[in-house]
């Protein structure tokens, strides 16, 4: 990038006549305006759809004629327009996205066509008491901050949206500076820098990336449950954490290596105990997400109702006895033996390495955390992961998601939480 | 990467080698190769107990994908049985022999393996990735699950907790599951293909020990498995191992099972349940050919006319053009036997299912008339083949693929073959498949009301006053 260069990441395989790639912007939808949320998904799908102004359908019915898939991946740090390309129609597909960044229509009719099918997106949400999980579970844990804030948007942020705000969106996002272009399998080098230059050429300069990280979040609001009541469900949807721990942050890698004795694999501990011995749940992972900044910690289980207090009580405890205890010698050297061996599946293909680069750039990564994962992992101590438990994880700062009815099961979750500070019941169709 | 390295003579001449004082049920026998793409190809061999074995080298990664089939899945259950194909298959990761419960998938992952497994109804899968340092280990992994398995109560009795659970997430709590399980079981009366591979959530609960015993012997042999290899090693190293590791285990009598034919569907059958949902969805199945017969790639490249991607004909008139629908998908089944082209509509709000019907139908009576233009033939085309790529890039995706097509036509390498074969189809085959195949009288059309919508009858509540020759679907007797 520096010296006003376009940066590209590539990397040829030609094992097979195929080609992934697309742009991506190095801000995303946690800078929407508040009150437009939702504003820079619809602006990149607006592009997508108005490429050099043309119609949707000629637009959709060229990208089938090339054997081409393009979608638009929107988050609060990036967003992506990526896709695969049969190697035939490579010069194609980049003639469309020089059409998509450079010359898009943002016509207000197909805008408000947009909006509409988004609404009807909102409404089938409902639908999947899973993304009703997550989406409380974030709203809760991040309240305040971007991280908790809809990619998607609400019925009146949608509704608030004009083609104005649109155009603006797309100015400040998509300038030479916030964009970064990526290639990876039978690639022609030389014809994919040349379709970048001239996309380069095109965009106005920006002066750099288009935002800031956002502030780091704060754990707060001591233990928190948010029941999301909807009738009749046989079996509760359950997601139960708090903030885990950046790449930047020494923590990180011990706390991976933890995370991966308590509840990362299929022999886990969370999982051995609420789905092998009880048969209660069929998935029980912990998982550790990073942004920008440091995301959530969060164990999932999907318990039958009847099992769902009893299932909460258990994962509370084995949470206390993870933070007090810490994990056993052998049980890390397991742990970073299985993420080292296992490391070789993230980067056996070019376009998994290519996006390992992308990553790092993305969420601020220190130089060269892919390449050196095997090692790092392999450098962690029992002391550090079991200080890192403790330094990171928060026993007293735990919000607890649960989607089921609550008329069955209500009082038992709630009194399965000891310690518990607050809880509130929201019905299952609130936006 | 690297090209395939070893020639046919050489492979002939290596297991002679290899099968030198050998006894017979040790032997493997090479039998030759089919090509999969330009550049690799597919060495089959067969050991002397009848264990197939697929092996693809591939040097550009230091992994392997080790993947075995057996040819069982919910089509060989019985009524009262359902599931059990799939219960067995969480099975197979507990004990056995010489590996406490948990140990087989602990020792995986200190090899950095990941594993999974799928049933469905006419295979069961188990696939693992490993870096190909411990290519053996896995191998003796693998064949001690094949013939050593323990089966106890206990472990029985929790995965099948487990077994309710998951039906419960996919099926009792999803309105998708539950509305395609129904659709299956209606317009199948005769066929094993009308009950859920998952199975009926009664016959679940009734399974005990000597029911898993008994499908473990049945099915469960070297002869009804096809191991399929693909990676960073060699045939010499690979044979040598599987000799050594599935070698002593006998063939043994595999039941030929007489599969009940389903009869022709002479009328439409139609249902509608009320449901927990924001909007009315609509399923529909007709039925399709199996996926040998030579009807089923036209009716692949019909079904992308019509379906595939935003640009396609139902999509934008269902989606685009009326708005009267916020998702629509269609799948056309690939079976051993004859199965269902299934489309499935979710309308926005205040839009009932019989008005998404009326669109349906118009459109499929405008195709079954009205040619379909070179343009959206090749369109389909292109598509079809980025799929077919997109499922190839890495050794997991190549093993899918190849043991997915040999399980179910006996072809590894089909998948490249019906890409050649797809250059040859024609817009009059696609309106021809139309017409024979979309006929309303051998259609079932289910729709789910929002349970707002209905003035409150109870969940699951079947109407099938509306219907011709229709059966709700649910347990059989």
């Amino acid at each position: 990038m520096s010296g006003g260069a376009p940066l590209i990441l590539i990397e040829r395989d030609a094992a097979l006549p195929l080609i992934h790639g697309g742009i991506c912007t190095r801000s995303g939808a946690g800078d929407d305006p508040v009150g437009l949320e939702g504003l820079t998904r619809l602006c990149g799908r607006l592009m997508r759809r108005t490429a050099g102004g043309h119609g949707a359908d000629e637009v959709d019915a060229r990208i089938d004629r090339m054997g081409a898939s393009l979608g638009l991946d929107s988050g609060h740090g990036s967003t992506a327009l990526s896709g695969s390309v049969l190697e035939r129609s490579f010069g194609d597909f980049m003639g469309l996205l020089e059409e998509i960044l450079t010359a898009p229509g943002l016509h207000e009719q197909e805008l408000e066509r947009l909006k509409r099918e988004t609404l009807a997106e909102l409404i089938e949400i409902l639908d999947s008491d899973q993304q009703l999980a997550q989406r409380w579970f974030l709203r809760s844990l991040f309240a305040g901050h971007s991280y908790g804030r809809t990619v998607i948007g609400t019925q009146d942020s949608l509704a608030a949206i004009q083609v104005a705000d649109v155009r603006r969106c797309y100015e400040r996002h998509f300038t030479r500076e916030n964009l970064l272009f990526s290639f990876a399998g039978a690639v022609d080098l030389d014809q994919a820098a040349r379709a970048v230059e001239s996309i380069w050429a095109a965009l106005p300069p920006g002066g750099g990336r288009a935002s800031d990280p956002p502030p780091e979040p704060v754990a707060a609001g001591g233990r928190r449950l948010i029941f999301v009541d909807k009738p009749e469900r046989t079996q509760t949807q359950i997601l139960i954490g708090g903030l885990g721990a950046h790449p930047n942050d020494q923590d990180y890698f011990p706390l991976l290596v933890a995370n991966t004795v308590f509840g990362g694999t299929f022999t886990a501990r969370l999982t051995h105990e609420v789905r092998a011995k009880r048969g209660w749940s069929y998935g029980a992972y912990s998982s550790l997400g990073y942004d920008r900044r440091r995301q959530a910690f969060s164990m999932w289980t999907f318990p039958k109702a009847e099992d769902a207090a009893p299932c909460i009580a258990l994962e509370l405890e084995m949470l206390s006895e993870w933070w007090e205890r810490g994990v056993t010698e052998q049980e890390l050297g397991w742990s970073k033996r299985y993420l080292a061996q296992s490391q070789a599946f993230s980067c056996d293909t070019a376009a998994k390495r290519v996006g390992m680069k992308l990553d790092e750039i993305l969420s601020d990564l220190p130089a060269g955390h892919h390449d050196e994962f095997v090692a790092r992992v392999s450098a962690v101590t029992l002391e550090e992961t079991n200080r890192a438990i403790q330094n990171r994880i928060s026993l007293d700062h735990l919000t607890v998601v649960v989607v089921g009815t609550h008329d069955l099961i209500g009082d038992g979750v709630r009194e399965a939480i000891p310690k518990l500070g607050s809880d509130r019941i929201v019905p299952f169709d609130t936006e | 990467m690297q090209t395939a390295i070893s020639s046919s003579s050489s492979l002939s001449a290596l297991t002679r080698r290899l099968n030198e004082g050998c006894e017979a049920n040790r032997a493997v026998h090479y039998l030759g190769y089919s090509p999969f793409g330009p550049a690799l190809r597919i060495e089959r061999f067969r050991m002397g107990n009848g264990l197939s074995i697929l092996l693809v080298e591939e040097h550009a990664a230091p992994t392997v994908a080790y993947h075995t089939w057996f040819r069982v899945g919910s089509r060989n259950e019985s009524p009262g049985k359902t599931g059990i194909a799939h219960l067995f298959e969480h099975l197979m990761f507990n004990e056995t022999e010489a590996l406490a419960a948990g140990e087989f998938d602990r020792q995986l992952e200190e090899l950095g393996a990941e594993s999974n497994a799928s049933t469905w109804l006419d295979w069961t899968h188990y696939d693992i990735a490993v870096p190909s340092s411990a290519f053996e280990r896995v191998a003796e992994l693998e064949a001690e699950r094949m013939d050593h398995l323990v089966l106890r109560t206990p472990q029985v009795e929790s995965e099948k907790e487990v077994v309710m659970n998951e039906r419960r997430y996919r099926v009792e709590d999803d309105v998708e599951g539950a509305l395609s399980e129904l659709l299956w079981s209606t317009a199948f009366e005769k066929h094993p293909y009308h009950w859920p591979t998952i199975g009926w959530m009664v016959d679940i609960e009734g399974f005990n020990v000597e029911d898993c015993q008994k499908f473990y012997r049945t099915y469960y042999a070297p002869n009804n498995a096809t191991l399929v290899i693909i990676g960073d090693v060699e045939p010499e190293r690979v044979l040598t191992k599987l000799q050594l590791a599935y070698g002593a285990y006998p063939a043994v009598p595999i039941l030929d099972q007489a599969i009940p034919p389903e009869p022709e569907q002479l009328a439409e059958k139609r249902l509608e349940v009320t449901k927990l949902t924001p909007t009315w969805k609509l399923n529909i199945g007709y039925h399709s050919p199996a996926l040998e017969h030579p009807d089923h790639l036209p009716f692949s490249v019909l079904s992308e006319v019509l379906f595939g991607g935003r640009s396609s004909r139902l999509v934008k008139a269902l989606v685009r053009d009326r708005e009267i629908a916020s998702d629509v998908r269609a799948s056309l089944s690939p079976l051993r036997d004859p199965g269902l082209f299934e489309i499935f509509v979710s309308a926005r709000e205040s839009v009932e299912a019989e008005e998404l019907l009326l669109v349906v139908d118009q459109e499929l009576d405008r195709v079954r008339v009205d040619p379909i233009t070179e343009d959206e033939l090749t369109r389909a085309k292109a598509r079809i083949e980025l799929g077919l790529l997109q499922g190839l890039t890495n050794n997991e995706g190549k093993a899918s693929t190849i043991g997915f097509y040999e399980v179910v036509l006996g072809n590894p390498a089909a998948g490249f073959e019906r890409l050649a074969a797809l250059s040859e189809i024609r817009v009059e085959q696609l309106s021809d498949v139309a017409r024979r195949y979309l006929k309303q009288s051998s259609r079932t059309v289910i729709s789910v009301r929002p349970q707002s919508e209905s003035g409150g009858p109870d969940d699951d509540d079947v109407d099938d006053s509306a219907a011709t020759n229709a059966e709700a679907g649910g347990p059989s007797a």
